[in-house]
């Protein structure tokens, strides 16, 4: 038998050769049977006639030798699939039910399963990027949590390691070009020399950088593709050219390669430049950032070398950190622990676990598709029961009945695969939006081949797994009785099984209940929740690096600019500030009380923003006690701060804040870190949208702590989109080398905030809402069958004297005792996964028995509606027709 | 998947076949169709190209193997030979159909009796 298949396989490949072999045998046999003949006395043209007609004709032969040599497999599929679709179109309404419940299940595992791909398990774009580790300093502080290094933390470690070839440090940043108007901002990374080598990329033109640029002076840059084709026309010859950025003149040393990006989580960064950026002194700072032990703001990546694992690297590197943090105690003591991930791994992060639950709630959805197909399947084999029968008493053995059933799933879930493909590109096309690019690389989602072989393996997989039930039940039953009795006994069966497939269904379908309320408990909870300012009619934007030399001139500016803004038609008040509540941007800043000073180690520390006067009341944050900042709060005046309620609560229990005086560690330029006065408390603005409680934070006047002017805030009395024009206008009167950028709503800033748990609540109240819908037609189905099974049982009744409720009430109780099995079951299951969400959740536990209650309560209206129409189906049986009918 | 109709005479074609190349040696496909002619007594009416056929499945199952060699007109012909695990099957279809001949002629002479 194997050896038959073995050579029909070969048959299969080389078929010519053998077709070729097979004309010549026939010639010579004819040519042998024509001489036959010849000799026999007739005339050649007779005898090659009779050779022929003795032989056979060639043509069919040589169909069936060919058959007969290839493998059976296509000729009898495609039979098999047309006497399929022939069935399946018989009965179009079942088929049309069927496809779109396996579409829906299959295009949102699809969707899902593409999203989890590009965020999570796709490898980054660089060669043998799974050696390319990220690596931070642990912080013991809290809960320990990785953190960004410094300058010269960094320089220690890749002076120190063993275990990278290679270790490459960036950060953001942002370049003003100005070499032609208008001037534009773009994103850039300043990084150490060889990131490319570590990346393993070769730039199109040029190079990369060279050890030496490190060096303070030193003004380079490498274009992206991108920026290279729009800013500069694709011109050939840029390499070695001179272009503007922040007012200095860059010498251009490469162009990236199309498609480029690093890193992979901005992928707006347009432009990189050597960390000369940091070492070069600026005229607000002491020393430059890249001496500053303290100032903790690179991302650190690195090559592994070859046979040294993630385990080996982090053990190496935290012997240096825990040596680092023994000679610089003041600065690295709460950093003396490392940690080395996966890149890939790092990026996916916190997002890794809700889209993983995701995959498991929409693969729920799919069982519970696939349990309502079975249930038609299962419908229609009573139907055909008799077909079944008359086949198997003709002799089509149990196989053949099932391979038929096999392929009518197949031809159903091919039907259902190509549904999925449209339902899941419109989903991620309407869903995609509402993260933006809030999880890093979700918006290269597409669906490529990987993806849609997922889809055609779970359109297989499934078909294999709802053709199951009644491929169990066909030929079980002897023909004869199949056909006695039009398939009576064998409805008892299929019931059981159909039942035991809808209490399934509500079992799970409480299980995605509970998590999509949960969800949006959760979202509700975050959107409603005051987010401490009034982000209604407020505009927002950023400006670009102006051409100021000194302070003194910033402030200027900055003064100027204020002023300009508030006196554009339709603005209240403006004001400018950083990181923006919401933002997510968060600067973390340790401070020493007066009167608990402690090691600079051991000092508390929290969240930190700097202001201009006005700040609040623009953004609507109400001022509690004490004083807002004004403008004679520079550098002449005593030096003050202002604090949020949570600040207060938490660093002076019981205590009046105002007055208090702290040393916060961020110094103004050249100035050396002094005691600040706290002379206001101002309302909890939240910081980050998705945390549970409002944060510490406490903010200083821009005056007198001048590191830049951050973004804009305008408070409008229109509608705040109305005044954007004219606020760039302003802008351009005053500058017109300051582009302006990042224009959004407060709006805007509040929705962007809570986008990934709005994405989360949309997936899953859409996957609850499927659930709902496919586990209510599975009840119906159910139902209805029943009713039309018993319909003589309910004659009798009815003509015994049965009333309407009665008959109802019959339906119902068996409608009601297949929910109740499945809500008990599903409750059990709810509390366990409920806790896979705990992570996203705020403002509601995963445990709470409102939830579940309130889930139950759904499932069980929606069975009573299920249930309704059977019911009533039901009591309205004539019983005199009823009796006749059987 | 269904079988094909014809299977016992496919099967009586393939053990005849493979007794006149055990019987006569290695033979090409008119060879073999003038041997059956000769045996059957010209009874056995068949295309002599359904021959093929049955070769092409004797080779595929391995009973059988070929190659190229001179016809008698010093034409190119495909020579069948049986192969060792040919002749056991042959042993074993004989052994089978001679019992079922036996059995079937019983049951038709106890018929004619009644």
């Amino acid at each position: 038998m194997l050896r038959t298949w073995w050579s029909r396989l070969a048959g299969s490949v080389g078929r010519d050769a053998t077709d070729d072999e097979f004309d010549e045998e026939a010639r010579g046999h004819l040519e042998l049977l024509t001489e036959r003949f010849v000799a026999r006395g007739l005339t050649a043209e007779e005898a090659r006639y009779a050779a022929q007609r003795q032989f056979g004709r060639l043509i069919r032969l040589k169909e069936d030798l060919r058959a007969r040599r290839a493998l059976p497999g296509l000729d009898a599929i495609a039979r098999d699939v047309r006497h399929s679709v022939r069935q399946l179109r018989r009965t179009p309404w079942f088929t049309v039910a069927a496809a779109l419940t396996l579409a829906l299940g299959i295009g949102a595992s699809t969707a899902v399963f593409a999203v989890l791909d590009t965020v999570v398990l796709r490898p980054l774009p660089y060669p043998d990027s799974d050696r390319l580790m990220a690596f931070r300093s642990i912080d013991r502080r809290g809960t320990p949590h990785p953190t960004s290094l410094s300058y010269p933390t960094f320089f220690d470690f890749r002076a120190g390691t063993r275990v990278f070839d290679r270790l490459v440090c960036y950060r953001g940043s942002r370049f003003t070009l100005t070499d032609s108007m208008p001037a534009v901002q773009v994103s850039g990374a300043i990084v150490s020399w060889d990131l490319f080598p570590l990346l393993g990329v070769q730039p199109t033109l040029g190079r990369g950088f060279v050890k030496d640029e490190e060096k303070p002076g030193v003004h380079v840059a490498v274009l992206a593709h991108g920026l290279w084709q729009n800013r500069f026309g694709s011109d050939p010859q840029i390499v070695g050219k001179r272009v503007r950025i922040n007012g200095n003149g860059f010498t251009v040393v490469g162009v990236a390669p199309a498609g480029f990006q690093f890193p992979v989580d901005s992928p707006d960064v347009q432009l990189w430049t050597p960390l000369s950026q940091d070492a070069a002194l600026s005229p607000s700072d002491l020393e430059p950032v890249t001496e500053q032990r303290g100032a903790r703001m690179l991302d650190v990546i690195g090559r592994l070398k070859n046979g040294v694992t993630s385990e080996q690297a982090q053990a190496q590197m935290d012997l240096i950190a825990a040596d680092l943090a023994k000679r610089y105690p003041n600065h690295n003591k709460n950093v003396a622990k490392t940690i080395v991930m996966p890149e890939v791994e790092r990026l996916a992060g916190s997002n890794r676990t809700p889209l993983l639950t995701l995959l498991g709630a929409v693969g729920l959805v799919l069982f519970i598709a696939c349990a309502n197909v079975a249930n038609l399947l299962l419908a229609r084999s009573t139907d055909r029961a008799r077909e079944f029968a008359l086949r198997t008493a003709l002799g089509a053995s149990r196989g053949a009945l099932l391979w038929q059933l096999l392929i009518e799933s197949l031809v159903l879930g091919m039907l259902g695969a190509a549904g999925g493909v449209v339902i899941a590109w419109s989903a991620l096309r309407a869903l995609l939006p509402l993260v933006g690019d809030n999880i890093p690389r979700i918006a290269q989602t597409s669906l490529d081949g990987r993806v849609l072989a997922f889809c055609a393996l779970v359109a297989i997989s499934t078909s294999v797994f709802f053709s199951l039930a009644p491929a169990i039940q066909a030929g079980k039953t002897p023909p004869s009785d199949a056909l006695k009795q039009e398939g009576r006994n064998l409805a008892r069966g299929h019931n059981r099984l159909r039942g035991m497939l809808v209490i399934g269904q509500v079992t799970l379908g409480l299980v995605l209940l509970v998590g999509a309320e949960l969800l949006i408990a959760s979202f509700v909870y975050l959107v409603q929740r005051d987010p401490g300012f009034k982000p209604d009619h407020l505009l927002t934007f950023d400006i670009g690096a102006t051409d100021t030399t000194t302070v003194a001139d910033q402030i200027a500016f900055s003064d100027r600019l204020r002023e300009r803004m508030s006196a554009v038609p339709g603005v209240r008040s403006a004001a400018f500030g950083f990181p923006l509540p919401l933002q997510g941007d968060e600067m973390s800043v340790s401070f020493d009380i007066e009167e608990r000073r402690a090691a600079p180690p051991d000092r508390p520390h929290c969240d930190i923003a700097i202001v201009a006067p006005g700040f609040f009341k623009t953004l609507g944050i109400p001022v509690l006690r004490g004083r807002d900042f004004t403008d004679r709060d520079t550098t002449e005046a005593p030096r003050v701060l202002v604090v949020n309620e949570a600040f207060a609560r938490k660093y002076f229990p019981g205590e009046d804040v105002i007055g208090k005086r702290i040393e916060s560690g961020a110094t103004n330029g050249k100035e050396k870190s002094v005691m600040r006065e706290i002379v206001g408390v101002v309302g909890d603005a939240k910081q980050l949208a998705v945390s549970a409680d409002p944060d510490p934070i406490y903010y200083f006047p821009y005056k007198q702590m001048t590191w830049g002017i951050g973004t804009i805030v305008l408070r409008t009395d229109v509608p705040p989109l109305q005044v954007e024009s004219a606020a760039r206008a302003a802008l351009a009167e005053l500058d017109p080398m300051v582009p302006m950028y990042g224009i959004k709503t407060g709006d805007e800033r509040a929705a962007v905030a809570v986008a990934i748990p709005r994405f989360l609540m949309t997936l899953m109240a859409s996957f609850a809402v499927i659930a709902l819908a496919l586990t209510a037609m599975g009840l119906y189905g159910v139902l209805s069958y029943t009713v039309a099974r018993r319909r003589r049982e309910i004659g009798v009744r009815i003509a015994l004297g049965a009333g309407w409720r009665a008959v109802v009430g019959l339906v119902m109780r068996e409608a009601m005792a297949l929910v109740v099995a499945g809500l008990t079951l599903g409750a059990v299951l709810a509390s366990l996964t409920a806790r896979l969400l705990e992570r996203v959740l705020f403002g509601v536990r995963p445990g709470d028995p409102l939830v579940l209650v309130a889930g139950c309560v759904v499932l069980v209206i929606a069975g009573l509606t299920a249930a309704y129409l059977p019911a009533a189906r039901a009591a309205s049986v004539d019983p005199m027709q009823a009796l006749r009918t059987e | 998947m269904p079988k094909d109709k014809s299977e016992v005479l496919q099967g009586t074609l393939d053990l005849m076949v493979l007794k006149t190349l055990d019987a006569m040696g290695p033979l090409h496909g008119y060879g073999i169709s003038r041997r059956l002619e000769q045996l059957s007594e010209a009874l056995l009416q068949l295309n002599e190209g359904t021959v093929y056929a049955s070769l092409l499945r004797l080779t595929q199952k391995g009973w059988i193997a070929s190659a190229w060699g001179a016809s008698e007109n010093n034409r190119k012909a495909k020579f069948y030979s049986i192969t060792r695990a040919g002749r056991r099957q042959l042993a074993r279809e004989t052994e089978s159909w001679e019992r079922i001949a036996g059995v079937i002629g019983r049951v038709l002479r106890l018929e004619s009796q009644r």
